[in-house]
């Protein structure tokens, strides 16, 4: 018994011997021109494959390996990347054929080496868009593909699509290219499986970075690449580890305790992390809004949203800017249009949605729903009463829920929640059956929304169809020209707004916590994400 | 014993064929598929693409046939290949099991050591000061949720004190056992307090009683020091109860800790659970769950075995 108590000390002393060897390293050592500077990223959650095309996630990581022929910046703007520059009407690189087709030349950029030191050429790209298109690739815009019908190489640098008819959205395509050295020969289902690339040992870009390790459940890490085409001043670091830290709190605590340079945070954490030396919090916006959907599909929906003033009375009911300033502590913008205020698209005149609970009271009253003993509205012996899908686990959609619930109590209309968990709310979600639910939807840089609002569109699980609104989308859509694709789009966002079938409330915001160590940080908000110039961040005075 | 023990191992077969027909089914009846985690992203998904994904992982079959061909390979030692790594089942759990392995282990025996001293302590010296720490740390320790303990040590001893590492297994480039053993101290000490807290409570219980029967009288009376009596002559009934709920708990070594795991991003069983069950992914959920019910049974035989060894009293027939 009483040899217990000395192994008790000894027990509690091994863990007090540790304060010297377990201080932080994260924000030490990067000024030592000895030491090999390491960019430690504490990531939101360990990725499936490394295969661009094929992850189901978003595939930032991938992209300090993989390039593609063009990337988004943070202005949202498309780059070339492996492309020399990206084809227009205007340079002469997109020609409208006499039949109808459109033939495309995309300039690739030439000494171009995969990390395995063959040459990149126009048969890879060739070779991805046979892949991609090809019938079970996984890819998840596949359908965008299916334009193109020929993929030619008049030389090594030079790509030539054929489009039986060019779709706007062309410049944000290909955002990686597969090496068909390594890949050619197999099947689609065989690509798809292919564990050596898609677990890094056969994996081979063309970018800064190359794949170095990857420990189950870790980190990912990949090392310099000191072929990298862009010269040999690039890149500025010599590896950079990707740990996976799926809890939010313990990536704050990681990042205050000084063992990352660059993490990602949850909006309500941004005040703690500012007063921490060291480093920056950066709100970045996203190319995603949240927004408060109805639905058309059940009966009883129809029965309560089939008006568009009943709509536009409950709209009127919910406090947005209340939510962005105090909900989200003034870390979010209140949007007006699905196109984020970035996009050349976004149209600045898109009608908003004024709180003004006595004009919804006024509308509803005016539709026949009156007040009833219990305060909520009645109409022909219906009630006012409608339920909300939530998705569990996130937070700010569920609090935003709950704020509209409040808010459209104080009008007489009464929401209850449902609350499903990811995969259980996305079938349900695509299933129709539902009434209301706030989500959320991540959009590319290109500003096509046809996949969300049209009638019948892929992502339209609204119920809601409006064919004025639909020719107008998919005329935008044609359009190669800006100036008469913007016209299109930005009536689109008048008739989406008049027409009160989904409320945008806010942009969303990341923020992101980078050591003031990292230089050349641009943060961006699109699918890309910001580590879109990996190759130009410095680490180190 | 032997032919116990013969017995009872051809009755797990049976029952383990039971087990994973109803854990099937269990996994099948949760609404949403695999599908999920192409939307999760909020990216626009092009709706071939989500019927094609389907159908390649076979999700779009009935459910009995579904079963058939995972249990067909399950019986070839072929536990089916992951949705979302595309990698086989048995090597993702091959790969996480020695980190669950170490973190269960450690906790394990740091709990055990502190149980008994706690336990047998506190029963000892019933109603002391001690016996009345023991037992508001017993409470406090099945009380206390383990993420809010788990982000109150990371917030001590890693950000303020900076003592110890915050999250991982190890330093990036750093190759020591003691950079190591640091990351594993804080995940230890939380999964410890729960099992320190019951174990405890067990067995204090289970000595007060033993302490006040007639053969500890007589070991008494026999002049034995007190040290013999209560490790010797009492403790080894009192260690029944004991052993059955570690042995329970035992099996938990293969399944991993969830929410531990997940808060002190440590690369165990129990976290890749969590992300197999998010993403639907049937073949890696039915893999873990799998090894985690024929530890239970496993283990539940071990107990039994040694009550035998504990109490001679116990026979075998």
């Amino acid at each position: 018994m009483k040899g217990l108590l000395p192994l008790l000390a000894i027990a509690v002393g091994a863990c007090s011997s540790g304060s010297e060897g377990g201080a932080p390293r994260g924000r030490s050592g990067a000024d030592d021109p000895d030491r090999p500077k390491i960019l430690r990223v504490a990531y939101t959650r360990e990725i499936d494959v490394l295969n661009a095309l094929t992850s189901q996630n978003l595939v930032d990581i991938q992209f300090s390996m993989v390039e593609g022929l063009v990337t988004t910046n943070e202005n949202n703007e498309y780059i070339p990347v492996l492309a020399k520059q990206i084809p227009t009407e205007n340079n002469g690189l997109i020609v409208v054929n006499d039949d109808g087709t459109v033939t495309m030349t995309w300039p690739l950029q030439e000494g171009v080496r995969w990390h395995d030191g063959e040459a990149f050429t126009a048969e890879d790209v060739c070779f991805t868009w046979r892949f991609v298109s090809s019938a079970g690739s996984q890819v998840y815009n596949r359908n965008q593909y299916l334009g193109i019908v020929a993929c030619e190489t008049p030389d090594e640098h030079t790509v030539e699509f054929t489009w039986t008819s060019v779709l706007g959205y062309y410049a944000g395509l290909f955002e990686a290219i597969l090496p068909e050295h390594v890949l050619g020969g197999m099947s689609t289902e065989e690509i798809i499986t292919y564990v050596p690339y898609n677990r890094g040992d056969a994996l081979v870009g063309t970018g800064a970075f190359r794949f170095a390790e990857w420990r189950s459940g870790e980190y990912i890490r990949v090392v310099r690449n000191d072929d990298y085409w862009r010269g040999p001043e690039y890149p500025a670091i010599d590896e950079i580890v990707w740990s996976f830290i799926p809890d939010s709190n313990t990536r704050l605590n990681s990042l205050k305790a000084g063992q990352h340079h660059f993490g990602q945070i949850e909006p309500t954490q941004v005040e703690e992390m500012a007063a921490v030396d060291g480093y920056g919090v950066h709100l970045v916006s996203q190319n995603s809004f949240m927004h408060f959907d109805l639905s058309l599909n059940t009966a009883h929906a129809r029965l309560l949203f089939g008006e568009r003033d009943v709509r536009q009375a409950l709209f009127h009911a919910i406090d947005r800017p209340a939510i962005a300033d105090l909900l989200m502590q003034g870390t979010v913008t209140v949007a007006d249009s699905p196109l984020h205020p970035s996009s050349p698209y976004h149209n600045e005149a898109a009608p908003s949605v004024a709180f003004d609970p006595e004009l919804a009271n006024r509308m509803l009253d005016e539709a026949g729903w009156r007040r009833g003993s219990d305060g909520i509205r009645v109409l022909d012996g219906e009630r006012f009463t409608f339920k909300m899908l939530n998705r569990a686990g996130t937070a700010d959609r569920i609090a935003v829920a709950q704020v509209i619930q409040a808010q459209l109590k104080d009008v007489g209309v009464e929401a209850t929640f449902e609350t499903l968990e990811s995969a259980a709310w996305t079938q349900r979600w695509r299933s129709g059956e539902w009434e209301a639910l706030v989500s959320a939807w991540f959009l590319p840089a290109d500003p096509a929304i046809t996949g969300l609002y049209a009638c019948g569109g892929p992502n339209n699980m609204t119920g809601f169809c409006d064919r004025e609104l639909d020719e107008l989308m998919v005329r935008s859509d044609g359009f190669l020209d800006f100036d008469r694709r913007k016209q299109a789009l930005d009536e689109a966002q008048v008739s989406l707004a008049a027409s009160a079938r989904s409320l945008p409330i806010y942009y969303n915001v990341v923020p992101e916590v980078v050591s003031t160590e990292v230089g050349n940080y641009r943060g961006s908000g699109t699918n890309f994400g910001s580590f879109w110039n990996l190759w130009q961040w410095t680490l180190g005075s | 014993m032997t032919a116990y023990v013969g017995r009872r191992v051809l009755q797990i077969i049976p029952l383990v064929f039971g087990i994973t027909i109803v854990l099937f089914a269990v996994i099948q009846a949760a609404p949403g598929g695999p599908e999920g985690a192409l939307l999760e992203t909020g990216r626009f998904i092009d709706p071939e693409v989500i019927e094609a994904y389907r159908e390649r992982l076979g999700v779009d079959q009935p459910v009995p046939i579904q079963y058939v061909r995972w249990i067909g390979g399950a019986m070839r030692g072929d536990l089916g290949i992951s949705f979302s790594t595309t990698r086989p089942v048995s090597e993702m759990i091959i790969e996480r099991l020695p980190a669950t392995l170490e973190l269960m282990g450690a906790s394990f025996l740091l709990a055990a050591l502190l149980a008994f001293a706690l336990g047998t302590l506190s029963a000892v010296k019933q109603y002391s000061w001690f016996d009345h720490l023991g037992t508001g740390f017993s409470f406090v320790g099945i009380a206390m949720p383990v993420f809010w303990f788990a982000l109150i040590l990371q917030l001590v001893f890693g950000v303020w004190l900076q003592w110890l590492p915050v999250a991982g297994t190890q330093t990036v480039g750093a190759t020591s056992v003691t950079d190591h053993v640091l990351h594993l101290v804080l995940p230890t000490v939380v999964l410890s307090l729960r099992y320190v807290a019951g174990w405890s409570r067990y067995l204090r219980s289970s000595l007060l009683v033993a302490l006040r029967t007639d053969y500890v009288r007589t070991a008494r009376a026999k002049g034995l020091s007190e040290v013999a009596v209560v490790c010797v002559h009492a403790a080894r009934n009192a260690l029944i109860p004991v052993v059955s709920v570690m042995a329970l708990n035992l099996a938990g070594l293969f399944s991993g800790a969830v929410i531990t795991e997940t808060i002190f991003a440590w690369p165990g069983i129990g976290r890749m659970f969590v992300q197999a069950m998010f993403a639907r992914d049937y073949p890696l959920l039915m893999g873990i769950l799998l090894l985690g019910s024929v530890m239970v049974v496993f283990f539940n035989l071990v107990a039994d075995i040694a009550y035998g060894i504990l109490d001679p009293r116990i026979r075998y027939e």
